[in-house]
């Protein structure tokens, strides 16, 4: 259970930060940044661009400490192994994988454009 | 501040209403913006018209958030610290990402500086011509010139065939990264600007 909760905080911390890139990269291109956030919000957003590629490697931290949960190997000791972690915590962390990487590449695509 | 420049940004349109057969540049006139036809013409005049003074030509989409953290930039780091006569500031807005005339003014409420002129080129052609005139290129491609920051010092002169090169631009633009262009850092242009403003004798220019 321990083993579960901590696969599900590592992927929830890199689709978080993976989002996160996510909006700074559409704030500073899409025409409707100013519209919702007015023009302060919209500056003080664009202020915060540089933190894409920090979030991006946060993100990817969370996502390798997520696989690394999810593949390990449980040490034996006194003969005895505990399980292999469960398949479905692989799956997890698969999707979550795949959804950074989409966000990841929306922020740094509609960075790249503006 | 910030909050009256957005509650007037609504209701002028609305002071404006009633007189409604009052054409889009008069509008745009009362409004505090010049609507730029694309023959620039009267960008042209009033840079001409201003020759003897150190002239700044700010090219940004009014809803371009990098764009308008730019002009916060210059407007903290220059122009809201001068009155000086002898500086004049041309803004051209223009519609990259999408942006309506009617965002020009609060995009331009963020220069508090009496000497700035806004302009509204509803068709962008101003970014293309200005990208062509000062060779805004990477290796590929011409690059579209906006968020770009110019410099001209006091005699450059925009002629009928061609607008003029500055002697300063710096840029936002991804595109732009890696060529002969700084980006945009406002502490040192506004560094070169004073350091044309004090090369200039003081009289050389009058107000308008």
């Amino acid at each position: 259970m321990a083993e579960k909760l901590k696969v599900l905080g590592a992927a929830g911390g890199a689709v978080g930060l993976g989002g996160f890139a996510a909006a700074l990269g559409l704030c500073c291109s899409v025409p409707w940044a100013v519209a919702l956030l007015g023009v302060s919000g919209a500056i003080a957003f664009a202020r915060l661009a540089f933190l894409v590629p920090y979030a991006l490697v946060g993100a990817a931290v969370f996502l390798g400490f997520g696989f690394w949960l999810a593949y390990r190997k449980p040490a034996c000791a006194d003969g005895a192994c505990p399980p292999q972690p469960p398949r479905m915590l692989r799956g997890i962390i698969w999707s979550t994988a795949a959804v950074v990487v989409a966000l990841g590449a929306t922020g740094v695509c509609l960075r790249m454009a503006a | 501040m910030r909050y009256v420049n957005v509650l007037l940004a609504f209701v002028t349109p609305f002071a404006v209403a009633p007189f409604g057969t009052a054409s889009a540049a008069d509008a745009a006139a009362a409004s505090g913006y010049t609507v730029l036809r694309d023959d620039f013409a009267q960008l042209r005049a009033d840079f001409n018209q201003a020759k003897g003074s150190v002239r700044l030509l700010f090219v940004v989409d009014p809803i371009c958030p990098g764009c308008l953290r730019g002009m916060d930039d210059m407007n903290e780091d220059l122009l809201s610290q001068t009155r000086d006569p002898r500086l004049k500031t041309f803004v051209v807005h223009v519609p990259v990402i999408g942006a309506k005339a009617k965002d020009v003014m609060p995009a331009a409420r963020l220069l508090e500086n009496p000497q700035v002129r806004n302009y509204w080129n509803a068709s962008g052609e101003f970014g293309r011509a200005l990208a062509r005139a000062v060779q805004l290129k990477n290796d590929k491609e011409t690059v579209y010139a906006w968020d770009v920051w110019l410099l001209y010092g006091p005699d450059a002169e925009w002629t009928d065939t061609a607008i003029p090169q500055p002697e300063l631009l710096m840029h936002q633009l991804w595109k732009l990264e890696g060529t002969k262009f700084p980006k945009l850092d406002s502490a040192a242009f506004a560094g070169e600007v004073h350091n044309r403003l004090q090369a200039l004798p003081a009289s050389t220019v009058t107000s308008g």
